[in-house]
Parts: C-alpha cells; sequence; structure tokens
C-alpha cells in the first residue's frame, strides 16, 4: 500500500523520535487521568501501550491528537504539539481510530471513509487511498453505499482503521482494535495491522488484549493508574507472568 | 455537467413560465399556490440544513423567514422608487429582485451567526428554547412598533404590516422566472451541500462529535456555519415570500408566529430529517393540505355551518390532521418518509453504484 502523502513532507527529524512525549498531565476536571507519563516512538516503529482498565491510555492518545489539554512536553516531528488543535494535529498527519470504533453509524462506508481525508483537496490521491484501504479489507469494498451501522463489530473497526488511514497519516493512533470483537475478526484486523506497520508507518497501539499488542509490537509501555509502570521489548515482557498479575488486572 | 445541462433547461422553462404563467394558469390562486410551493421548498430545505443535516433542533426558523421577508420588502420597495416607480417589469425584476434576496440573506445569515453561537455549548431543549425565543423577539419586535413612533422600527408598520415605502404595497417583483429558477438552484445547491466535503463533516459532527473532530473537522466552524447557511435559506425563502408575484402585497408579523416554524419542522421531519427529496416532498404535502383546507372551509356546506357556529375554523382541523399525519408516520416510519435517503436522479449515484460492484 501507498503511504507517502501526495502533499504533505516527510518529517524531517533530527535524530528526534517521530513522537516523544515526557512527563505529560491530563485532568478532567477534578481527577488527574495522567500523571507524568512518558514515552516516545520512532519512526517506522509500532509500540504498544498497555495496562488495566482506567490507566489512561484512551486519555494519552487523546492528548496526542489533541482532542483533550494537556500539560508536559509532547513533540511529534521534532516539533511542539501542545499548540496544535485537532484539526491541526490531524493535517500534519496524526490518525487516530477511536475507541470503540467511533464510525458515524448513518453515513455510507463511503462517507466514512471520505471523511478520513477531511481536509485533504487531492480527489485523485483520495481515489487511490481508497483503493489501498479496501485492498486492506476487501469486506468493506463490498459495503461501500451500506450504512456504518449496518456493519458488524468487526467490520465497523475495520472501517475505523480504514477512515483513520485516509489521512495517509505519519502516525496512526489505534485504541483497543480487539473492543468487543470475535477473536477470529481480532486475527484479521491484527494482521491488516501488521500489512500496515510493515509498510512503514508508525504505530502506537492501546490494547487491553496484552497478548495480542505484545506479539504485534517490538516495544511496549505498561500504564498503571496514569503512570509509566513498566517498558521494555514486547518479546521480554510477553515472557514475564508476573506482568500480567501485577499490571494489568487479571 | 450534465446537472448543469439540466439546470439551463430548468432556467429556461422558469423564463418561459413568467411569461406565460398567467395565460396557462389564468387562475391566479392556483398560480400562487405553485408559487408558495416553491418557496415552502426553500423555506423546508434551509432549515433541513440544521435540523437535518447538523441533528440541532431549531424551532426559531420563522424569525429568519421574517427578517428575510422585512428585509426584501424594504429593499424592493426602495429600490423600485429609485428606479422612477410605475409598472413592475421583467427588465427591473433583474435588477431588484438579486439585490433584495441578497441583502435579505446577508441579513438572516448575520442574525443566523448570532443564534448560531449558542449552539456551541447548548443542545436539544435548550439550543431549541433559544430558537424559539430569537423568533418571538423578532416578530414582537416588529408587532409592537407603535405607528405613531418616529422611529425606524415604526415605519414598518407595526402589527398591521409593511405595505411599501408610501404604503403603496410591496413591488412584486419576483415572478415565476425567479421562484421557480431560485427554487430549482436551491434543491441543487441543497444536495450539492450534503454531498460536499462539508455536508459530510456536518452530519459526521451530528454522529460522533469527538470522532469528526479527530478527522479534522472543526466543530465551531462547522456548527456556526451550518446555522449561518440555514439562516440565510430561510432568509431568501422570507424574501421570496414576500415579493412574489401573485402573492400580498404586505408583510405581517403575525405570518411569522410559531405556526410557520412548526409547518417548517413538520415539513422536515415529515419528508425524513436531512432529506433533500424529503424536505421537497414534506413542503409539497403542507403547501397542499393548507390549501386544502382553505378549499374546504369556502364551500357552501361549512360556510352553511359557520352561519349557525360562529366559532368554527377549519384551521383548527389543520391541527388535527398534522397530529394524526405525524403519529402515524412516526409509527410506521419513524424516520419519515424518506428517513436521510435521497431519490436518487443525479449521476453520481450511479456511478457509486458501477464503482461498488466492480470492487
Ligand atoms: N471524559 C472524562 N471525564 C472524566 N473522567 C474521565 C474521562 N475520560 C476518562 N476519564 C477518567 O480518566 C482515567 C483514564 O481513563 P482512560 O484514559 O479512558 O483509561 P483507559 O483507556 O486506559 O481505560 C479514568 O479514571 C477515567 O475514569
Ligand atoms: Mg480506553
Amino acid at each position: 500500500m501507498n503511504l507517502a502523502h501526495p502533499t504533505r513532507k516527510q518529517p524531517d527529524l533530527h535524530g528526534e523520535p517521530l513522537l516523544a512525549i515526557e512527563n505529560l498531565h491530563v485532568h478532567y476536571g477534578g481527577i488527574e487521568a495522567l500523571k507524568g507519563v512518558s514515552l516516545h516512538v520512532d519512526a517506522g516503529e509500532i509500540v504498544a501501550l498497555v495496562g488495566a482498565n482506567g490507566a489512561g491510555k484512551s486519555t494519552t492518545l487523546k492528548a496526542i491528537a489533541r482532542l483533550v489539554s494537556s500539560s508536559g512536553t509532547l513533540r511529534y516531528a521534532a516539533r511542539d504539539l501542545t499548540s496544535l488543535n485537532a484539526e491541526a494535529a490531524a493535517l500534519a498527519g496524526i490518525s487516530l481510530g477511536p475507541e470503540g470504533r467511533a464510525i458515524f453509524p448513518t453515513l455510507t462506508v463511503r462517507e466514512n471513509l471520505e471523511l478520513g481525508a477531511y481536509g485533504h483537496r487531492d480527489a485523485s490521491a483520495m481515489k487511490e487511498t481508497e483503493a489501498d484501504v479496501v485492498a486492506l479489507f476487501p469486506r468493506l469494498g463490498e459495503r461501500m453505499q451500506q450504512s456504518g451501522q449496518t456493519l458488524s463489530g468487526g467490520e465497523q473497526q475495520m472501517l475505523a482503521i480504514g477512515r483513520a488511514l485516509m489521512a495517509r497519516p505519519s502516525l496512526l493512533l489505534l485504541d483497543e482494535p480487539s473492543l468487543g470483537i470475535a477473536p477470529k475478526l481480532t486475527e484479521l484486523i491484527f494482521e491488516a495491522i501488521s500489512t500496515i506497520a510493515k509498510s512503514g508507518m508508525t504505530i502506537l497501539l492501546v490494547e487491553q488484549n496484552t497478548r495480542v499488542a505484545l506479539s504485534a509490537s517490538a516495544r511496549a509501555y505498561v500504564l498503571r493508574a496514569g503512570e509509566n509502570a513498566l517498558e521494555g521489548s514486547s518479546e521480554d515482557l510477553a515472557k514475564r507472568d508476573d506482568v500480567r498479575a501485577a499490571y494489568l488486572g487479571g | 455537467m450534465k446537472s448543469a445541462r439540466g439546470l439551463l433547461v430548468a432556467l429556461a422553462i422558469a423564463l418561459l413560465a413568467d411569461f406565460t404563467l398567467d395565460r396557462v394558469i389564468p387562475d391566479s390562486s392556483v398560480r400562487q399556490l405553485a408559487m408558495l410551493a416553491c418557496c415552502n421548498m426553500v423555506v423546508a430545505l434551509s432549515l433541513n440544513v440544521i435540523n437535518g443535516m447538523a441533528g440541532q433542533f431549531s424551532i426559531g426558523h420563522a424569525g429568519f423567514l421574517a427578517l428575510g421577508a422585512y428585509v426584501a420588502a424594504i429593499v424592493a420597495s426602495h429600490v423600485h422608487l429609485a428606479l422612477g416607480g410605475g409598472d413592475v417589469t421583467f427588465a427591473r425584476s433583474l435588477i431588484v429582485v438579486p439585490a433584495s434576496l441578497a441583502l435579505a440573506a446577508l441579513v438572516a445569515g448575520a442574525f443566523g451567526f448570532l443564534v448560531g453561537l449558542p449552539s456551541l455549548r447548548l443542545r436539544g431543549d435548550y439550543l431549541a428554547i433559544v430558537t424559539l425565543g430569537f423568533a418571538e423577539i423578532v416578530r414582537l419586535v416588529i408587532a409592537t412598533a407603535r405607528a405613531g413612533d418616529q422611529t425606524w422600527l415604526a415605519k414598518l408598520g407595526g402589527q398591521t404590516g409593511y405595505a411599501g415605502a408610501e404604503d403603496a404595497g410591496i413591488p412584486l417583483y419576483a415572478g415565476p422566472f425567479w421562484i421557480i429558477g431560485i427554487t430549482v438552484l436551491a434543491i441543487v445547491v441543497a444536495w450539492r451541500l450534503k454531498m460536499s466535503g462539508w455536508g459530510r463533516s456536518i452530519r459526521a459532527l451530528r454522529e460522533d462529535e469527538i470522532a469528526a473532530a479527530a478527522v479534522g473537522v472543526d466543530p465551531t466552524r462547522a456548527k456556526v456555519t451550518a446555522f449561518v447557511v440555514s439562516a440565510a435559506g430561510g432568509g431568501i425563502a422570507g424574501g421570496m415570500l414576500a415579493i412574489m408575484r401573485d402573492g400580498t402585497p404586505i408583510v405581517q408579523p403575525d405570518s411569522f408566529g410559531f405556526q410557520a416554524t412548526f409547518d417548517a419542522v413538520t415539513m422536515v421531519i415529515l419528508g425524513g430529517s436531512g432529506s433533500v427529496s424529503g424536505a421537497v416532498v414534506g413542503s409539497l404535502i403542507i403547501t397542499l393540505s393548507v390549501k386544502a383546507i382553505e378549499l374546504l372551509q369556502a364551500t357552501d356546506a361549512v360556510q352553511a355551518l359557520k352561519a349557525s357556529y360562529e366559532s368554527l375554523d377549519l384551521n383548527a382541523l389543520r391541527m388535527m390532521i398534522y397530529a394524526a399525519l405525524l403519529v402515524t408516520l412516526m409509527i410506521l416510519r419513524p424516520d419519515g418518509i424518506f428517513g436521510e435517503r435521497e431519490i436518487r436522479l443525479f449521476s453520481r449515484a450511479k456511478r457509486d453504484r458501477a464503482d461498488s460492484t466492480r470492487a
């Protein structure tokens, strides 16, 4: 698949990681959801972010996509991200496949996908990307005129990922792609994710399904109660039984 | 480009109608009904942007109609005078109508911006109350300006209405060419808006604000522009009503009470919120039902009844018919006649289908 965006330049990183977060704090009213999270993702890497329910995984992704305001260092493509709003972050190449596959239910599959390329003017490039997405998820191609709500849960997740890909992002954020989906479809979706990763995409993958997430990623961070708990190579973390027991809520 | 050709054909037909409609349809009340149906389509199409596409609930559309009607009436009257008064001619309408309706759209659109701002924070019932309040303020401000006052507001004629500069009656410049032409244009614009990137973005926003923001839709801008577009369209519709040929040469505040909003909302809901085809069909049904009851009201039998029961008013019957119609519809088709679907006339639909079978 073709990832190069027609007009957005490949970021010049000057040796920095594509995404660098340090001491990130997020408050929801009086609740402190993130209490100084740090992580980085190098260009071309696939990194997993795991942790129990409520650990702050989704909040971290929302902060990166600028859907919640945050304090602390947030750098993307060697520049400050905190000054951008969600619209600018999306245009700068950050794409989020939101939690609970938040697709647009009454819009058609095609409309959902085309919204992923919102703000991009190049119609022929959009058609090309759409073809790439359909090649990745043939089930979507068969259902282009159906409304999003008529898709099965797994298909909706495919649509959410496909929509995120439509912007030809530089950084793909995926929030629990396996949530509430039959194991067979989860397998299919993770195959697609590894296809996307192989094409050179940088991915930050949030999952509660630790086994799947660790096997799909090279490195991983474990969050607990809004703070970093562990980090390391996914292979190592997968071998340690205590990780699951201690940090992942079972 | 097929639709561009279609548009030209429609405009040619409208032009022809402008000069021949009087002979084709000699009964002026029938002509008036046809023109009214067109105006109502624009009313419904414009309200559909807010209540259908953007998924907000405005019950203040009459306010935008009123602004548009008064502005268009004033502009038309004064431009007419500036041109030296006299006959209403087609050549002059080429100046008067665009000027009146453009200003009507501008003023209504500006108020749409103001009313749209609360929509950023309010939803559902609360926003509905704001819009209703706005419409009532517009109507009451116009209605309560007293005739003796020296303010410019008093020139609007208060409760009796505005009948043109020097009370000579509003010059009714918008003949069938304008009314039909603008209606066709409004349908095309509404269709294109819905299918455009902007249309998709406000429909997406209606369904999931976070997800829409994540793909780069700016919720603030999208919501406010939806209000401005809807209000400007309402302004044009109000202007059309005020200066349409075969209409009445006076605009009155009472034409823009809650009933007018209610009719508009019914048109949209009946047809199917969010559907352009629905707005067209819904407005036709409502326009015709109003007329049907008027005709019924005028029959000898009803007039005879009225002689013995003075308070008899079949307009009350209209509300009962609407209620029954709406309740039945909500049971059988809770999303309106069309839902959000469309009658597919345009080429894009066919192309889409061809695409998807190939894929
Ligand atoms: N919109 C919100 N308002 C208030 N609190 C929230 C909101 N979203 C998340 N939280 C709280 O922030 C914490 C982290 O949530 P989240 O990032 O969704 O965790 P995770 O994705 O790891 O399950 C939780 O305690 C959650 O209750
Ligand atoms: Mg979460």
